[in-house]
């Protein structure tokens, strides 16, 4: 490892060693990036990447290893020294102070130049100046809530950027961004790296690995397991083996359905949002039995609430949903749970698990009452509930006793499967079910996603990734601004669908 | 398994900890006051378990703190911060008090009558909270402290009022409720009831109660509304629902009091026991056993303080620094613990994954 140390590297870190309980999240991991590049921090769910970044960023301290920023040697003990070292990190989500604008944002916690009085103007035309030169647009007197996720990200770059980061520590920054707004990332990337900044960009996405990473370090259970440069060689397959040690493959045995009866009918429904404007504006849409329905659209254009509404969660101010001929519009939740119409929230943490609760007891949020034995929890029970959607789901973690919150995202995604899929459910509701995860585990859920339907289960697959719909649905809907915009055939045009995705309208088949 | 008796045992530690943390600046304040921390400490250990009349004297207070303690975790487990023991634990006694004088049921029937009195009156009490937080978004920290001082003025009311006792002491209090009503003593010239074995019962209850659905439900609400909903629990009916078992249960405190101890309503019968109950909850973890061993050293603080007073020229708000410290460093734990902030900032940045 000696030869990697070399004046070119940004970030160096030697053998760290990072213990939660008796697991090593992460492994004697040595990780290099070099000045100027962007570097991508590729591995499963669960291998310790997003660890290593926080110990990094003085978040976690580790039991063991060294740090040299810019090639000398460091303690990182918070983040305000990491930030003082030139690191920034944009985590996921939802750091910014929600009602103030991106400049007040910007200027938390720092002291003013004017003494007693706030600079918000140099502050202001400051930001705009930085964000100008890598490609970005804003307007520094919005206010967080205003933005779209999109845009706080940027809010969240741009600060790390004011607060003089040359190390850029990127947490999955494009799961949650439309296929335009990755583009516009990469750019703003690219204009940063040929400045010399060093970025770390973790994704589970290879083809963006591919396309904007120059060199990638693979972690697999929390050792490092390689350290390749991304050339003309490198493949998604190659990539893949080093990441998961085996190939995937997405080829599912896709066999199309013949249009069965309608299982779930929804007529001009209208749905508010949580700011009461009008989330969904007379959608309409039927799915049939047995098939897969894929909902094509970009984030935010009333999914969310379709899916809310749908399962009971979210009032509906007129129209209808008809499950097998029942009305169920604004039924309580516990209606469509027995009606066995199951869930994968989009908000996983919030609404998807209960964060401070036990693996095994989130198992049977849904179904507490079953799991019980004269109005008492049957312990016995859930812990084999738990041991078996352990195997079933490869859900990694020490014990049903852990807490839903220290599991890795992917391995949070799975507990959620797995207490859904559980019982054949007559309607799935899937809200971005792959979001997040790791290719291997993406593959096993679409498989359970396609499993799901041949035990007969209508599904709705709500996503903004086009492969996934491609790759599972029997028909394809999109969604526009809350509007239903068309229904294309399995095997339809990317270039079609992206069209109608932006709003572009086409004939719409009415109760085709 | 073993990770859940390590987790119980970090939880005594800490709870140990924080006790000896207070004690020690408890000391410091003590001797800026002029007195000896030895000589208090001391004096306040020997007035707590000195001899088995004062032993005793700890458990009876035990008795209503434990079962009040029990009754304000119900409610913040679930996220509800009713404060309004007191208010409740009054409520109770009135509704109780109030059949048996006025009812004139045999005390075969009456007794059994004047509990359920004592859980609707403390019940109602707090379910009027919940209701209120689910009809108007009101803040239960709020009203159960409003409904507090209704009760309290209520209760002035009427022993001053209607229902003084006509015997002429001039006293606020109601009359004595016959004798054939009051809970059997252990001893005479001990006033130590078998209440002590319902507040027991109560606590055994409570730990099944825990793993009961209901309870789970309980929980649920603790982990968030959204979660709650998701899992087809109605949010509003469990506030409502949380706060009526709350109350109740402050209600019971209420009557072992009355029937255990002062066989009459009298103005002051809480002294107090409200925000003592909170500070038992919360450093016995809101769970059961736990409150009931933290119930123990505060019911012993409470009878050493006032012995301590008794004895020495150490004034009993000595008792009152080291309830007020150990609330302190309850929260303090929460909010010094670096690694708990640091992970919860974690948490907070990996909301979306
Ligand atoms: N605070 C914590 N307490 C206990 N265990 C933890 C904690 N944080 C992480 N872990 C464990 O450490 C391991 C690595 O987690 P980490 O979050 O680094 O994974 P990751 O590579 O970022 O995964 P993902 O792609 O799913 O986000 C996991 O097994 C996880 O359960
Ligand atoms: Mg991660």
């Amino acid at each position: 490892m000696e030869e990697l140390r070399s004046k070119n590297c940004a970030v160096e870190m030697y053998k760290i060693i990072k213990e939660f309980n008796d697991v090593k999240a992460n492994d004697n991991v040595d990780f290099f990036v070099k000045n100027g590049s962007i570097h991508g921090l590729l591995g499963e769910n669960g291998a310790g990447k997003t660890t290593l970044m926080n110990v990094l960023y003085g978040l976690y301290h580790p039991e063991q290893g060294e740090i040299c920023i810019k090639g000398k040697k460091c303690e990182i003990p918070s983040p305000t020294k990491a930030i003082s070292l030139g690191i920034g990190m944009v985590h996921q989500h939802f750091m910014l102070a929600r009602p103030f604008t991106i400049v007040e944002n910007v200027m938390l916690g720092r002291k003013s130049r004017k003494g007693f009085l706030l600079d918000t103007k140099e502050t202001a035309e400051e930001l705009v100046a930085l964000a100008n030169k890598y490609k970005m647009k804003i307007d520094p007197y919005a206010k967080i809530w205003q933005l779209s996720v999109g845009e706080q990200q940027r809010v969240e770059i741009l600060t790390a950027l004011y607060q003089g980061a040359e190390i850029l520590i990127l947490d999955e920054p494009t799961a949650v961004l439309t296929p335009q707004e990755v583009d516009g990332l990469f750019e703003t990337l690219r204009e940063m790296k040929n400045d010399g900044k060093a970025i770390i960009l973790i994704t589970h996405k290879l083809e963006e690995i591919l396309s904007i990473v120059d060199e990638v370090t693979v972690l697999r259970d929390g050792v490092m397991i390689g350290h390749v440069e991304v050339d003309c060689n490198t493949t998604k397959s190659s990539l893949t083996k080093m990441m998961v040690g085996r190939d995937v493959l997405f080829n599912f045995d896709k066999s199309l359905v013949e249009a069965g009866a309608k299982k779930l009918v929804i007529k001009d429904l209208k749905v508010l949002n949580d700011k009461n404007f009008l989330a969904l504006d007379g959608f309409s849409l039927d799915i049939n039995e047995g098939e897969i329905l894929g909902l094509a659209g970009v984030d935010g254009n009333g999914q969310k609430e379709l899916c809310e509404a749908l399962t009971g969660i979210r009032h509906v101010e007129s129209g209808e949903v008809k499950l097998d001929n029942i009305n169920i519009e604004n039924k309580p939740p516990l209606f469509a749970i027995e009606k066995g119409i199951a869930h994968i929230p989009e908000d996983r943490h919030i609404t998807g698990l209960a964060l401070g609760w036990s693996l095994k007891k989130n198992l049977i949020i849904k179904t507490f009452k079953a799991n019980s034995k004269f109005g008492l929890i049957d312990e016995k029970k859930i812990e084999d509930r738990w041991e078996k959607a352990k195997i079933a789901y490869q859900i990694k973690a020490n014990s049903g006793d852990d807490w839903a919150r220290d599991l890795s995202g992917g391995n949070q995604q799975k507990v959620i499967l797995a207490r859904e899929l559980e019982n054949n459910p007559a309607i799935l509701i899937a809200n971005q079910p792959t979001r997040g995860l790791d290719i291997g585990a993406t593959e096993y859920v679409r498989q359970k996603i396609l499993d799901a339907k041949s035990e007969g289960t209508s599904v709705l697959l709500v996503s903004a990734d086009l492969e996934e719909i491609l790759q599972l649905s029997d028909r394809i809907a999109v969604i526009y601004d809350g509007k239903l915009m068309g229904i294309l055939p399995s095997g339809s045009d990317v270039k079609e669908i992206g069209e109608l995705m932006m709003g572009k309208k086409m004939e719409v088949e009415h109760d085709a | 398994m073993r990770n859940k008796l390590t987790k119980n045992l970090n939880q005594l530690l800490l709870a140990i900890g924080t006790i000896i943390l207070a004690l020690l600046v408890g000391a410091v304040i003590i001797s800026f006051s002029g007195n000896s921390p030895i000589e208090a400490y001391l004096s306040m250990f020997n007035g707590a378990f000195g001899s088995k009349q004062r032993f005793m004297e700890v458990l009876v207070k035990m008795i209503p703190l434990v079962i009040m303690a029990l009754g304000t975790s119900v409610a913040f487990k679930a996220n509800l911060w009713n404060i309004g023991a007191d208010g409740q634990f009054i409520m109770g006694s009135i509704f109780a008090i109030f059949v048996t004088i006025y009812s004139g049921l045999p005390p075969i029937i009456g007794i059994p009558v004047s509990i359920i009195a004592a859980m609707i009156g403390g019940g109602l009490w707090a379910g009027l909270a919940g209701w209120i937080k689910v009809k108007f978004n009101a803040n239960e920290v709020i009203t159960t402290l409003m409904l507090n001082y209704i009760a309290v003025y209520f209760l002035s009311f009427l022993v001053y009022g209607p229902m003084m006792d006509p015997g002429g002491s001039k006293m606020p209090q109601t009359k004595l409720i016959p004798d054939a009503f009051r809970l059997p003593l252990f001893e005479s010239g001990n006033r130590l009831h078998i209440g002590i074995f319902i507040s027991l019962i109560i606590v055994v209850i409570m730990i099944f109660f825990w793993k009961s659905t209901l309870g789970f439900k309980i929980a649920l609400l603790g982990q968030g509304e959204k979660v709650t909903t998701y899992s087809g629990v109605s949010v509003k009916k469990m506030i409502v629902f949380t706060m009526i078992i709350s109350g109740l249960l402050s209600g019971i405190a209420g009557w072992t009091e009355i029937y255990g101890v002062q066989y009459r309503l009298l103005e002051g019968i809480t002294s107090g026991y409200g925000s003592m109950a909170i500070v038992i909850a919360l450093m016995g973890g809101l769970n059961p056993v736990g409150i009931l061993i933290s119930g123990f050293f505060f019911s012993a603080l409470l009878v050493g303080g006032a012995t301590m007073q008794r004895m020495t020229d150490i004034p009993f708000s000595i008792v009152d620094i080291v309830q007020g410290l150990i609330i302190i460093f309850i929260i303090a734990r929460t909010a010094i613990n670096f690694k708990e902030i640091k992970n919860r900032i974690v948490r907070r940045m990996e909301h979306v994954k």
